[in-house]
């Protein structure tokens, strides 16, 4: 076990914390999945309107991985198939039954993933859809069942304000928790590493974790991001292949060797700004639960801005979003259009700025926590400061040159740069203090999708 | 006072929307409204919250930084004309009327020229207006002696902001720093206006005070030749001591003069973050580290006396250390990275000093140094670059 302390980032302090506790979400008579989480995938149903599902039954499969399956989150009538653009399937609602009838895999006692066949491993979760919650890198797409990973990142720490903390959620699933490490260490021939939050009390099932690296990492936000995890521990080189897990997600997948069923219910951290006092805590809200039951009732006044993930690289969820199987927590935010008069000039104690040209940064302004809103507080302008990504980025990256070799549509120059070792989310602090207001993770995105598209 | 402005900019938005009469005027009326509110924008993705920070935010800091210059270089350039013209009985705010009727014009006229070509490239590209030239406007008067004809400071800036800057494509893609640009268009077109003695405005027929020369340190040293007397003491005799270096009323450009002034500009730029420390230190080290090599070879052949000099003395005359703290440090035309930083600010503190001793005609080098090192500056990344990758090979592979 070694420690690693992190000195480049920024701690973001926010209002609304979600609180340690966890409550029961209300229950809705429909559940919905949304094919869009999988990410470009040429969906085929397997399922029509009218058909009765059980849980964890297939729903539909994609062309090219077609032992891939989307799996109906809750027994019951699938109700509505909803097209979006171009006739691709944006919605499945399913209209639940009482008797949530599930799907039976075979049930592993505590210790039997460690014995499991990783072909029948993989098999299981590519036909529960839960294969979906390991990430693949480069770039960051659903673990390609066919690639052998160089090694297994687990992600058990969250520096960016409101990811879903690991202690928190895995009280009373700690048995689940080792049951996944285990049967992640069957599916590679490398290492599974666990990193976890030095400054935290972590629960014993995390740091005595069995059969895997434990690590812990200290220090401002990105130290919880899985690239920096990465890049101290194994780096990558551009053609390996590694994958990737937040603690959180695999707990699901626990509970499904163990229980033989895919899990009905995950656990969301529900906070930030825009929620109402009281209500910001930890959530066991059903697959598929359409998020305006959840919110109902639990959000301020005014208009607001709810983001699927933490206010750095989450995505804005629309207002007949579900709770899908890759979330695990929701930040509310207020949509500040505020105007100040002569704002740039003003010295700023309202302020709140990682820069010392406002007065709140020397009254203790990064100590503080604050209410923020979505206001981009400038407009979009060239990049005209070097050297200040930097200070953001704790790994061995130079973010300017990065950017600019996207821009460039150089996808050699930001290979050799080091690109696919990230991810948008760790251009995430980069882009927030950026005078320019540049969209940073989306021309990362960019570049990262043009290179597998041409191929490395 | 917030509701009357929004009110007023939401009456004159519909002029200038698609549509609307004024619509091609769009940009003006965005830095209109940007100058009297902070926009209403939201984020439109990750990340959802954004700092305070914006580019206006940065560039007025510069600016902020340039005003002690900027207040000294007005009172300055009046002192010297009362001093130099035998004006009897002059005080402290005659001196300041005295330097506003002599810099004022010079600056106004910067910042409306400049303004207008910002402008006008703003219009046709469709773009927003920059801030950028807000301290371009700014810089470049306080380059300029306070005799500068208004025409040559229109010239000049036109130049620094059409070539240096907009055709490259605006703020941000510029190779050269304009305000520098501009400076050297003038030093090149009109040089009978820009060196020699031109530092303090002299009436013509008028009384001259006794002993005067309107020479600047830099001036006595391209004049004088190798001689018993040390060039410290021939500086001294002129009236340049440590002390009136660092105070800095003597004939100069209209903000070089004053470290005093520099120096708080300096803090500010430090303070807030915005320039890179980087640069300042490595450019005081070169100059520290040339001045010293070419003091131990003083007197030798080719040299000039100015290798006589301490290299406290060199980071105080001339235009070097204004130069080092607010043109070297832009952040757009210097170097990206930190180690090329270092390398930057290094080389135009050694080659400033090394043209100062060896350069016969004239030795003011600084303008042009920074200008060379702006078109060296992406061949220090280049190196940088490429040794970053072989190391980050080392790094992956290992």
């Amino acid at each position: 076990m070694a420690s690693f302390s992190i000195r480049k980032g920024l701690k973001i302090k926010l209002v609304g914390a979600p609180e340690p506790t966890i409550t029961d979400a209300p229950d809705s008579a429909t559940v919905a999945v949304a094919p869009a989480e999988f990410g470009p995938i040429k969906l085929r149903l397997d399922v029509k309107e009218g058909d009765h599902v059980k849980r964890g039954q297939p729903l539909f499969h994609d062309k090219h991985t077609p032992a891939f399956r989307g799996v109906a989150p809750a027994a019951g009538v699938v109700s509505t198939i909803e097209y979006g653009a171009r006739r691709t399937v944006r919605r499945i609602v399913i209209t639940r039954d009482e008797n949530d009838v599930a799907e039976s895999y075979p049930r592993l006692d505590p210790t039997g993933a460690r014995t499991m066949e990783r072909g029948a491993l993989l098999e299981l979760l590519q036909n529960t859809g839960l294969l979906a919650l390991i990430r693949q890198r480069p770039f960051g797409k659903t673990a390609d069942a066919e690639a052998t990973p160089k090694s297994i990142f687990v992600n058990g720490m969250a520096s960016a304000p409101f990811t879903a903390d690991i202690n928190v959620v895995i009280k009373g699933r700690e048995i689940a928790f080792q049951a996944g490490l285990d049967a992640l260490t069957r599916l590679t021939d490398g290492k599974v590493f666990l990193c976890l939050n030095g400054d935290a009390t972590n629960a014993a099932a995390l740091t005595d974790a069995r059969n895997v690296e434990v690590h812990t990492f200290v220090g401002p936000h990105p130290s919880g991001n899985t690239s920096v995890h990465i890049s101290k521990l194994a780096p990558m080189a551009p053609t390996d292949v590694v994958w990737t897990i937040t603690a959180v997600d695999l707990l699901q997948i626990g509970h499904l060797l163990l229980n033989g069923e895919v899990p009905s219910h995950r656990i969301i951290a529900l906070g930030g700004p825009g929620v109402a006092e009281g209500a910001r805590r930890y959530y066991r809200a059903r697959v598929g639960l359409p998020l305006k039951t959840l919110l109902d009732g639990r959000l301020a006044d005014g208009e607001l801005r709810v983001v699927r993930g933490d206010v750095l690289s989450g995505t804005i969820a629309d207002s007949d979003d579900v709770v899908r199987l890759l979330d695990t927590g929701y930040t509310v935010l207020p949509e500040d259009r505020e105007r100040h008069v002569f704002g740039w000039m003003m010295p700023g104690f309202t302020f709140y700025s990682a820069s010392r040209s406002f007065a709140s940064r020397w009254f203790g302004g990064l100590r503080r926590a604050w209410a923020l809103g979505t206001n981009q507080h400038g407009e979009l302008r060239p990049m005209v400061l070097t050297g200040l990504y930097d200070k953001y980025m704790p790994m061995n990256i130079l973010v300017d040159y990065v950017v600019r070799a996207v821009l460039a549509h150089d996808t050699d120059e930001a290979i050799k740069l080091g690109i696919l070792e990230t991810l948008p989310e760790d251009y995430a602090l980069c882009a927030f203090v950026c005078p320019s207001k540049m969209d940073l993770m989306g021309i990362i995105r960019q570049g990262l999708a043009d290179i597998e598209k041409e191929g490395i | 006072m917030k509701k009357l402005l929004e009110r007023h900019i939401e009456w004159l938005r519909p002029f200038f929307q698609p549509g609307g009469k004024l619509q091609w005027l769009y940009p003006l009326h965005e830095a209109n409204e940007t100058f009297l509110l902070t926009p209403a924008e939201v984020t439109h993705g990750a990340p959802h919250v954004r700092d305070q920070i914006d580019l206006k935010r940065v560039m007025i800091m510069v600016v902020l930084a340039l005003i002690p210059a900027t207040l000294f270089g007005i009172y300055n350039a009046g002192y010297q004309f009362n001093l130099a013209n035998v004006v009897e009985g002059a005080d402290f705010w005659d001196h300041v009327i005295k330097g506003l009727w002599l810099c004022l014009p010079i600056i106004l006229v910067s910042y409306a020229v400049g303004g207008f070509w910002e402008v006008l490239f703003a219009l046709i590209r469709k773009h927003p207006v920059s801030e950028g030239f807000l301290v371009t406007g700014l810089l470049f008067p306080l380059t300029l002696p306070p005799t500068q004809p208004l025409w040559q400071v229109a010239m000049g800036v036109t130049f620094g902001t059409v070539i240096g800057k907009e055709i490259f494509g605006g703020t941000g893609f510029n190779v050269l720093n304009p305000a520098l640009t501009a400076r050297a268009f003038l030093y090149f077109a009109y040089p009978v206006s820009i060196s020699g003695d031109v530092w303090v405005p002299l009436v013509k027929g008028g009384p001259i005070a006794e002993g005067f020369s309107g020479a600047t340190p830099l001036g006595i040293g391209a004049a004088a030749s190798v001689g018993t007397e040390s060039f410290v003491d021939t500086l001294s005799n002129a009236g340049y001591t440590l002390k009136t270096l660092f105070f800095g009323l003597h004939p100069g450009s209209i903000g070089e003069t004053s470290m005093v002034a520099i120096l708080i500009g300096l803090v500010i730029l430090m303070i807030s973050g915005i320039a890179s420390w980087r640069i300042i230190l490595s450019g005081l080290l070169g100059l520290t580290f040339a001045s010293t090599i070419f003091q131990h070879f003083a007197g030798g052949p080719n040299l000039k006396v100015l290798a006589e000099l301490p290299f406290y003395y060199q980071a105080m005359i001339g235009s070097f250390a204004f130069g080092l703290v607010f043109m070297a440090t832009d952040p757009v035309s210097a170097t990206a990275t930190n180690p090329g930083k270092w390398v930057y600010g290094f080389l135009i503190g050694a080659l400033i000093v090394a043209i100062r001793v060896s350069n016969p005609a004239y030795p003011e080098a600084t303008m042009l140094v920074i200008l060379f090192m702006n078109i060296m500056a992406p061949l220090i990344d280049h190196i940088v670059l490429q040794a970053h990758i072989k190391r980050r090979n080392r790094h992956v592979h290992a």
